[in-house]
């Protein structure tokens, strides 16, 4: 049980590690370097910044 | 197929960026869409269970002739239908659509993912029977038995691993925020599910320390698997809807990396007042009053992008649902930060304070981002239109109304009973007696619920069920326009 136990405690060490190692690949990569480019690397020429995506349905001539 | 799309200004054919955007949707139609189908389902079925369970509470008679229809049995069946069918199903639809389209690439693996997506809906099937038929393991959030847990487990790993996959084959360039935060969900969940099975249920941990254990894996189900894909969806949904790129942007990294320091510790403060150290249980409270930093960093850049556009909740059903959802978050979070605290857990701790608040996370915030994320893929996956803007009102409009009600009224009743139980005057049946009117109103809140569930699931299936469409043209999958705006012909963009 206790080798159980530790076996636990080093994978959560480890999870632990790679959220640290995430967090350090990327800073290195740039990742927060330009953020307003971030933001909107959503939005391209066909969904563009200024322009709705999403509407109601328009009523249908059976209803 | 990978489309390197780094800098659109800078002259990039705009009909090819549709073609891949339409090409993208169209290819998570099969697996995507049978994750949602069946989440809906489990939706429907979930809700059936919940109002059994509901209504017992108010009226012990119902329905209590048959061994398989007792509370005991019906509730955890509620609770496990509606985490592990609806909520994780609709959720990993929703990560595989955004990962698809924030990596820019079509779905891999489909048919790995559609036998995944069979797969689960027999696990969850067998785990719920199981539970009906009196062999639940009695563990909150962990009523499955080990079997049908392990094929989870395993089930959620494979997702991970096309999720990853998928990240992998990406352009090269940012990661958006949401990203993160679904990486985040894929990533941590298969290991806390494990972990947690191990513990519990395979004598990693005995007597009270399976509290701990147990509360630390049901806490980062909400923390660590349902906020992340929540969070993550709420941050692509609005900007996307609105035309508005998110406000802060360095905010949203913050607020990401803040949630994955201090969310997992918050799980003991499901125990305050137990039988646990007192030195858990306090680091249990800091993790939980941590998360106001990430939670205000959330909401502020949600307003602040939101400032100025609350007039298109009028004319988009995403935006309601995801805002809704947003807004609900903040507020439970406020009232989870608070309620960890000693002397509030005190009054709030074993009643129906605590049950509203769990339907104000799952429910107000989780379920409405994800019904909002519905309305805004399955169109852009199918081709099709939503059929009936009325329906999408009543869905909004039971669900809402019904929360609200729901939340209220536990809370009320709740946060009295609290207060009188601390009262060693007052006998315990006349509280017990003094809630019933506040379940009642929660059964009236699930009627609001389920009749906007119904309507859902009539969208969906309607939308799914039009198979007799031609195939439309790659194009841009565009929706009815708000009043004024012209409808735009596919065919012209090509």
């Amino acid at each position: 049980m206790t080798r159980l136990l530790v076996a636990i405690i080093l994978v959560a060490v480890l999870f632990g590690l790679t959220a640290v190692a995430g967090l350090v690949w990327a800073i290195r990569r740039g990742q927060f370097r330009n953020l307003t480019a971030g933001a909107r690397s959503i939005f391209d020429n066909e969904e563009p910044v200024g322009r709705p995506t999403d509407a109601f349905p328009p009523p249908r001539e059976e209803e | 197929m990978v489309l390197a799309v780094q800098d659109p200004s800078e002259g990039a054919d705009p009909r090819q960026e549709l073609r891949s955007r339409a090409e993208i949707d169209r290819s998570c139609q099969g697996p995507v869409t049978l994750f949602v189908a069946s989440a809906v389902g489990w939706l429907l079925f979930g809700s059936l269970l919940a109002m059994a369970a509901s209504i017992k509470l108010h009226s012990p008679g119902f329905l209590s002739h048959h061994a398989w229809l007792t509370f005991g049995r019906v509730r955890p069946a509620h609770l496990n239908t509606v985490i592990y069918g609806w909520a994780a199903m609709v959720g990993i639809a929703a990560m595989l659509w955004l990962q698809t389209r924030l990596s820019r690439v079509t779905l891999v693996f489909p048919r790995l993912l559609t036998a995944i997506a069979w797969l689960w809906n027999l696990a969850v099937a067998a785990g719920t029977v199981a539970i009906l038929a009196g062999h639940g393991t009695g563990v909150e959030w962990i009523e499955f038995p080990v079997p049908v847990a392990l094929a989870l487990a395993l089930l959620f790993g494979a997702v991970g691993l096309v999720s990853f996959y998928t990240f992998a084959r990406r352009p090269p360039g940012h990661i958006y925020v949401t990203q993160w935060y679904l990486f985040g969900a894929i990533l941590w969940f298969p290991y806390l599910y494990l972990m947690a099975q191990l513990m519990i249920h395979l004598g990693g941990a005995t007597g009270v320390v399976q509290g701990s254990a147990n509360w630390w894996f049901a806490h980062n189900v909400l923390g660590l698997f349902l906020t992340p894909i929540g969070v993550g969806a709420v941050y692509y949904l609005i900007p996307k809807v609105i035309g508005r790129p998110i406000h802060s942007y360095y905010l949203s990294l913050l607020g990401f990396w803040s949630l994955a320091l201090f969310y997992n510790w918050a799980g003991t403060h499901h125990l305050v007042g137990g039988p646990l150290p007192a030195w858990l249980i306090s680091v249990g409270i800091v993790g939980s009053v941590m998360m106001f930093i990430p939670v205000t960093a959330v909401a502020i850049n949600h307003h602040l992008t939101m400032v100025g556009h609350f007039h298109m909740l009028r004319t988009s059903p995403t935006l309601r649902f995801v805002v809704f959802g947003g807004m609900s978050y903040t507020l439970v979070s406020f009232q989870g930060s608070l309620q960890a605290l000693r002397g509030v857990n005190e009054i709030s701790h074993f009643t129906h304070y605590t049950v509203a608040h769990a339907h104000l996370g799952v429910y107000a915030f989780y379920s409405m981002v994800m019904f909002g994320a519905v309305y805004y893929m399955l169109p852009r996956m199918t081709g099709r239109e939503w059929s009936s803007a009325r329906l999408i009102r009543i869905h909004f409009w039971g669900s809402a109304l019904g929360i609200a009600l729901y939340w209220g009224g536990l809370t009320w009743g709740g946060w009295l009973q609290g207060r009188m139980m601390n009262d060693a005057a007052i006998p315990f049946l006349d509280i017990v007696r003094f809630t019933i009117p506040f379940l009642w109103s929660r059964s009236f809140a699930g009627v609001l619920m389920t009749i906007g569930h119904v309507a859902f699931a009539v969208l969906v299936w309607r939308m799914l069920a039009g198979a007799r469409e031609p195939a439309r043209a790659p194009g841009p999958t565009l929706l009815g326009r708000p009043r004024g705006e012209r409808e735009i012909n596919p065919a012209e963009a090509q």
